[in-house]
This record gives C-alpha cells, sequence and structure tokens, in this order.
C-alpha cells in the first residue's frame, strides 16, 4: 500500500495535468494543503487501529459541501471567497477514516445543472472529449475520477447530479437512500431531495467511502437513526433474483448506444442467474415536471439566505435596503439559478399553489406508489438506461432550458421517491461511455452494491456495443 | 396558464431579484416553456391526495413533544453585570453614522 504522502504527492501531479489539460474540474486545492491532509491521515493511522478504512485514497469534494481548510463557493458569485467556520459531517467522517481531502471540485451553480456549465467560473470538460459535457451537477467530481486523478469523490444529487455525470464519463455513482447519509454541512437546494453521492473508480471506492460517511447523525434531523452501511456481501451469482425492466424507460426514441448498452447489460445479468421481468412504473413521464416544480421551489426558500448581508458578496443597491438584497441577488446568482428561483417563486405564489405545488405533491407520491407496488409484488431491483443520451456537445442545450431538463429523465424519479440507485458503465457508443442504473427499495443500498460489484466484474466498460 | 411580463416581474419581486429590462423578453420565454412543460401536471385526477412525500420520514428522530423549563428571568440577570427591561447592557464600542 502506497503511503498517504505517495498518494499526496501524485494526487497533486494528476491535478495540476487536469489543469493543463483544460478541464476546469477544481475550484480549489495546494500542494500545501494536501501534504497536511497527508500528515492528518498518518495520525488517524497510528492512532486508529481499524478505524483507517479509507487510507491512502484522496476524495474530492464538490464545492457545495462546507470545509473549513477551503472556500466553499457553490460555483456562485455570490459565494466568492466564503469560508465556512465548520466541516461538513461527510467530510469529518472521510478524515477520521483516514481519507484525504483532494479538492474542491467544479459544479452548477448550487448544484442547479446537468451539465456543469453553469459554474460562474467555467464549464467543466469532458475528459474524452473537451467539446462534450462531463454532465452535471457534480461534473468536476466525475471529470476528476473519469481522469483517474482521484479514486473517489463526493457530490451531491437533488434529481441525479451524480449518477447522470457518472453515466456520461463511464465512472460509478452511487445515490444513497434518502436520509442514509447525513446533509449537514452540504448546501441546501431541494431539502427535501438533496443527498450528498459518491463517484468511485468501482464499484467498491465508493462503497468503501460510503460505509465510512454514513450513519446517523444528530445534526441532520432527517438522518435516519440506522448504523453505518457495511461492506455488501460478496455474491456469487443472482439466482433467484428477479430483475424488473420498466417499460417507460426504454423509450422508442432512445438513443441507439444507449439500448445496446443496457441490453448487453441485461444480458449479463440473466447470465448471472436473474430472472428478467417487464415492469410497469406508469407515472414515470410526470418525474421531471413535478421536479421542476418541488426542487426550485425548495431552492427559492433556501436560497433566501443569500441577500448580501449574510453571506458573500454584497452590491450595493440603489436606494433602500431592499435595493440590496434586488441588486446582490440579482447580480450575485447565475441565469439558471435565477429561473429556477423565479420558477419556484411562481409556482408557490397565490393563485398558483394548487396548479403547480401540490399537484407537483401529488405526483411525487404516485410516484414513490409506482415504485412501491412494483417491489411488492416480488421484483428485487430495477435496471434502466441511466440517461436517454450519452454524453452531449457543450452548448447544445442550454438555450432551451426543458430540453436540458429532460437529460434526468431516467435519474430524477428515484430521488423524488428517495430511493438509493447505482450507475454502473456498460460499454461505450462511438467512444462515448454508457451507463445502467439499479434501483433497489429504501435501504436496500449493500444489496444494490452486491449485484453492481457482480455485473462490474461481467462487463468490460471500454468495449463498444455496438 | 401563460406567463407574462408581469408575472414575471411579480415573481421577481417577490424573490428579490433585480431583472434587468434587457433581459426580460428571453426570461419571459424561458420560464414560458417551463411552465407550458409542467402543464403537464394537470393532467393528474384531481381527487388524487397529495400528502407530502418524504422518504424515511417516520424513522426521523423526533425529541419527544413535552413542555419542559425554560431559563427563568432571574438566571439570566445573574449571567451579566448589568441587565435592564429584559436586555443585557454592554459597553458602546462604536457609533452608526447620524445616530
Amino acid at each position: 500500500m502506497s503511503s498517504a504522502r505517495e498518494v499526496a504527492a501524485a494526487t497533486a501531479e494528476a491535478l495540476e495535468r487536469t489543469t493543463a489539460a483544460g478541464l476546469n474540474a477544481t475550484l480549489h486545492w495546494s500542494r500545501e494543503l494536501l501534504d497536511r491532509e497527508a500528515q492528518h491521515a498518518d495520525q488517524v493511522r497510528r492512532d486508529g487501529g481499524t478505524g483507517s478504512t479509507l487510507y491512502g485514497y484522496a476524495v474530492a469534494v464538490k464545492d457545495n459541501i462546507v470545509t473549513t481548510e477551503q472556500p466553499t463557493t457553490c460555483a456562485s458569485r455570490i459565494l466568492e471567497g466564503y469560508v465556512s467556520p465548520y466541516n461538513a459531517t461527510v467530510v469529518d467522517r472521510l478524515r477520521a477514516a483516514g481519507a484525504m481531502i483532494a479538492c474542491k471540485t467544479n459544479l452548477d451553480e448550487f448544484a442547479m445543472g446537468s451539465s456543469t456549465e453553469h459554474s460562474a467560473f467555467g464549464r467543466v470538460k469532458h475528459p474524452l472529449d473537451p467539446a462534450r459535457v462531463p454532465g452535471g451537477s457534480s461534473g468536476g467530481s466525475a471529470a476528476l475520477v473519469a481522469a483517474g486523478a482521484v479514486r473517489a469523490a463526493l457530490g451531491s444529487e437533488t434529481g441525479g447530479s451524480v449518477r447522470q455525470p457518472a453515466s456520461f464519463c463511464g465512472i460509478v455513482g452511487v445515490k444513497p437512500s434518502y436520509g442514509r447519509v447525513s446533509r449537514y454541512g452540504l448546501v441546501a437546494f431541494g431539502s427535501s431531495l438533496d443527498a450528498v453521492a459518491i463517484f468511485g473508480a468501482t464499484v467498491d471506492d465508493a462503497a468503501r467511502v460510503l460505509n465510512a460517511i454514513s450513519g446517523h447523525d444528530p445534526l441532520d434531523s432527517t438522518s435516519v437513526a440506522a448504523p453505518p452501511m457495511g461492506r455488501p456481501d460478496s455474491w456469487d451469482d443472482l439466482s433467484g433474483i428477479r430483475v424488473g425492466l420498466p417499460r417507460e424507460y426504454f423509450p422508442a426514441d432512445l438513443d441507439p448506444g444507449v439500448r445496446a448498452g443496457v441490453e448487453r447489460g441485461v444480458a449479463a445479468l440473466r447470465d448471472l442467474g436473474a430472472e428478467i421481468v417487464e415492469v410497469s412504473l406508469p407515472h414515470t413521464k410526470y418525474a421531471v415536471p413535478a421536479y421542476y416544480i418541488v426542487a426550485p421551489a425548495e431552492a427559492s426558500s433556501n436560497l433566501a439566505r443569500y441577500d448580501g448581508v449574510r453571506y458573500g458578496v454584497r452590491r450595493d443597491g440603489d436606494g433602500d435596503v431592499r435595493a440590496l438584497y434586488q441588486a446582490t441577488r440579482g447580480r450575485g446568482f447565475g441565469a439558471e439559478v435565477r429561473r429556477r428561483i423565479l420558477v419556484g417563486t411562481y409556482a408557490l405564489s397565490a393563485g398558483y399553489y394548487d396548479a403547480y405545488y401540490l399537484k407537483a405533491q401529488q405526483a411525487r407520491a404516485l410516484i414513490a406508489e409506482d415504485f412501491r407496488r412494483v417491489f411488492d409484488a416480488g421484483i428485487d431491483l430495477l435496471f434502466t438506461p441511466t440517461t436517454p443520451t450519452p454524453a452531449f456537445r457543450a452548448g447544445e442545450k442550454t438555450d432551451d432550458p426543458v430540453q436540458m431538463y429532460l437529460a434526468d429523465i431516467f435519474v430524477c424519479p428515484a430521488n423524488l421517491a428517495g430511493l438509493p440507485a447505482v450507475s454502473i458503465p456498460v460499454g461505450r457508443s462511438e467512444g462515448l461511455p454508457i451507463g445502467a442504473q439499479i434501483i433497489t427499495p429504501y435501504f436496500r443500498d449493500s444489496r444494490m452494491l452486491s449485484v453492481a460489484t457482480l455485473l462490474e466484474r461481467a462487463l468490460e466498460p471500454t468495449e463498444e456495443v455496438r | 396558464m401563460s406567463i407574462g411580463e408581469q408575472e414575471v416581474l411579480h415573481a421577481a419581486r417577490l424573490a428579490e431579484l433585480a431583472v434587468e429590462e434587457a433581459e426580460l423578453p428571453r426570461l419571459v420565454a424561458q420560464l414560458g416553456s417551463i411552465v407550458a412543460y409542467v402543464e403537464q401536471l394537470g393532467e393528474l385526477p384531481a381527487d388524487e391526495t397529495a400528502a407530502p412525500h418524504l422518504a424515511g420520514a417516520p424513522a426521523a428522530p423526533l425529541r419527544d413533544d413535552t413542555v419542559r423549563r425554560g431559563l427563568p428571568p432571574a438566571s439570566l440577570e445573574s449571567l451579566t453585570a448589568e441587565f435592564r427591561d429584559g436586555f443585557f447592557l454592554v459597553p458602546v464600542r462604536g457609533t452608526m453614522a447620524g445616530g
């Protein structure tokens, strides 16, 4: 095993290479901080005995997860230079397990986006094709894992912001059950949906990190009173496992490369002994419209705190304190954040609340009920494409927000229902990675990762699928 | 339901967001397309319940809902050298302009 100092030095060199290549995946890091992280990791190893389960891991952290040693900007001008007085629980738990915090990574501003083109500090480039996007909103974390700079990274999901970029970049992305991992110190976007999520070069890398950061946290009232997720059991095959293929996730216009990749995954599941069954989740078509009401509505409330008084930058308005608020928020937030705040405020405003917000809540309950019904009928897990297409070109969807939102069509239902889900690479189409998604019942995260590990062993992720 | 300039400006006022006049037409068009897209939620039957869904909520730890004794005013007074009319008195460190 390499020492923490060796890993820190190698990580610094790798981060410099990604910077030189123009990925724009990092927002803050330094060799000095990495050295200090290595010293801390060595101390944990000396003191911790079996506690240092992540010794030798340098973990990149999305810049909407607060850290005391580096700024936390959420890739927004409104938080430029902000340094938190406390660490997120997940950051403390990573370091307690012997991991080093490698850097803070670029994202769509306040995690609002599906391409990491909406960062105030420039877009992140796809490691395999700089003309394309890495997905989002956790695109910086995904790009660093895909480029081999780190073995694991933290991102966050509100509507699929880890699984979607994991699929685009050809790596593993795990969204734990809602409440499995503490949200304390994750900058709030849509609180009923937000979850810290994990990228790994392999399922094992992601599982190790989830093992270290999960478990009850009294500082987060939505944290479930349960012990940390254990390491997934090693399975020999999938005998007795019933896999559901929801027909709504295989529309006629699904990208042919994505279809071929997922079919390759289905064949591997069958070869491993699983029974494949077609199922229906009839309210799936309402997931994106429901998500784009619920999440902006919660965001319009959560982001009210950025008013130029308590956090970050202040723009003087021409007049009273309201002018100061309006000028700060009008100029401090980028276009996508302002759009979502306006949509959320509109949906909650008098006269529109029943038509939009209540309807979205109704759709959310029906989507959760669809999942419950299928799992109660004896389906152990669902297998679907992660995204409708491989990584798209930068600029292709920035002028049409609805087209951008549809990139999340297969990932946001699990967020609405609070279920665990993982995306794993199943091959490539014309050189671009294809991801497939496994969704399991609530709190079956470990079982989900056991299946993902078997599938990972059965598939060569860089093989062309058609 | 269509969304126009007045609706966008009203939402911007509620959200304390300055909107430049030049960006208004683009915002109206983009918000209009988003609102038109989410209109499909109106297809859901009106008699369905809309109870908020939050995974795991029943298991979330809650403090016992019991009345507990708070700090009595007398103990607050004992924490400070000077206490008057419910306020702690502290040394003046500076003054606001005009005050």
